[in-house]
């Protein structure tokens, strides 16, 4: 076993809230955005009486873009050489690199244009593994999705893989 | 009315039917502007190869929205996405062609949903993508 790659104070965050609770109005124009650039226009998203047909109460949004709606802009101040934003959430790892691992999604009740989400973003699980190139270290995010209603609407896991 | 696939007639090994992406510069650069999206993989090929990458990296959530767009294209809009999972493990880059298949693996007529296996192949046939899927489709 070579040495851990998490240091205490990181493993003992399991369990922690990371990001959140945000609450976004579900736009229809970012939603048709969002979708425009995927290429879906399936009319669920773009026509009213498509998606009631459908059995939805008015236009349903692409799936994933519930996460992309919950985004918070920050000033480009805040942009770091890699583009992406300092993140005072992350958690620190003796690692060189993190990497987009994969996502688990269970979708529970429809999400539609107008809904009031709230998005809360919890560090579900870390651990190191060894691996054909050596240890990596296994970090699972889980954001919970609720609405106006107090119903929880989807919930994500985001995995990375650092190393 | 586009036939979509009903409870009653599903079978483990039907198969969705193909499907096919290539995102140029323009398609990347709209899906960062629409995901509000700044990380610099995605636009700047400079920036890309000297963090040694082939090229522009195509976005995972992209390839994860695709994914349900491939699925919800077959299943139709009455069908229902309960789950999706997937795994990245490599990157697609700029103008790649890239290759969606996928079928069914079980059915549950308990509870009137289908368990999907897919993947997202490079033209060289190599897995980017493996993933599954739960669906609740049409009963009849």
């Amino acid at each position: 076993m070579s040495s851990s790659l998490i240091p205490p104070e990181s493993l003992a965050r399991v369990g922690e809230i990371l990001a959140g609770p945000v609450t976004v109005r579900i736009d229809r124009r970012e939603s048709q955005r969002y979708a425009y650039a995927v290429g879906d226009l399936n009319p669920i998203y773009f026509d009213d009486a498509s998606a009631k047909a459908a059995g939805y109460r008015t236009l349903t949004i692409p799936p994933l873009f519930i996460t992309h709606a919950l985004v918070t802009p920050e000033p480009a101040s805040k942009l770091r050489t890699d583009g992406l934003y300092e993140d005072s959430t992350s958690v620190a790892l003796e690692v060189a690199r993190m990497m987009f691992g994969g996502e688990e999604w269970d979708f529970l009740e429809p999400v539609c244009v107008g809904d009031e989400i709230t998005g809360t973003t919890r560090l579900l699980d870390l651990d190191q593994k060894e691996g054909k190139k050596g240890p990596f270290v296994r970090l699972v995010r889980e954001t919970t999705f609720t609405n106006q209603d107090g119903q929880v609407v989807a919930r994500s896991r985001q995995i990375g893989i650092a190393r | 009315m586009t036939n979509y696939p009903k409870m009653a007639t599903i079978k483990v090994g039907d198969e969705l039917p193909a499907m096919h992406k290539r995102a140029e510069e323009a398609e990347l650069f709209l899906y960062s502007a629409a995901s509000f999206n700044p990380h610099r993989i995605h636009y700047d090929r400079a920036y890309a190869t000297y963090e040694g990458h082939e090229d522009i990296v195509v976005h995972g959530p992209l390839q994860g929205s695709w994914l349900t767009q491939f699925i919800t294209d077959w299943a139709g809009p009455n069908a229902r996405l309960l789950s999706v999972q997937w795994q990245n493990r490599a990157s697609a880059f700029v103008a790649e062609e890239l290759y969606f298949s996928g079928s069914v693996i079980s059915v549950d007529q308990v509870n009137g949903s289908v368990e999907l296996e897919i993947y997202e192949r490079k033209e060289d046939g190599s897995v980017l993508m493996p993933a599954k899927a739960t669906v609740k489709l049409e009963q009849s």
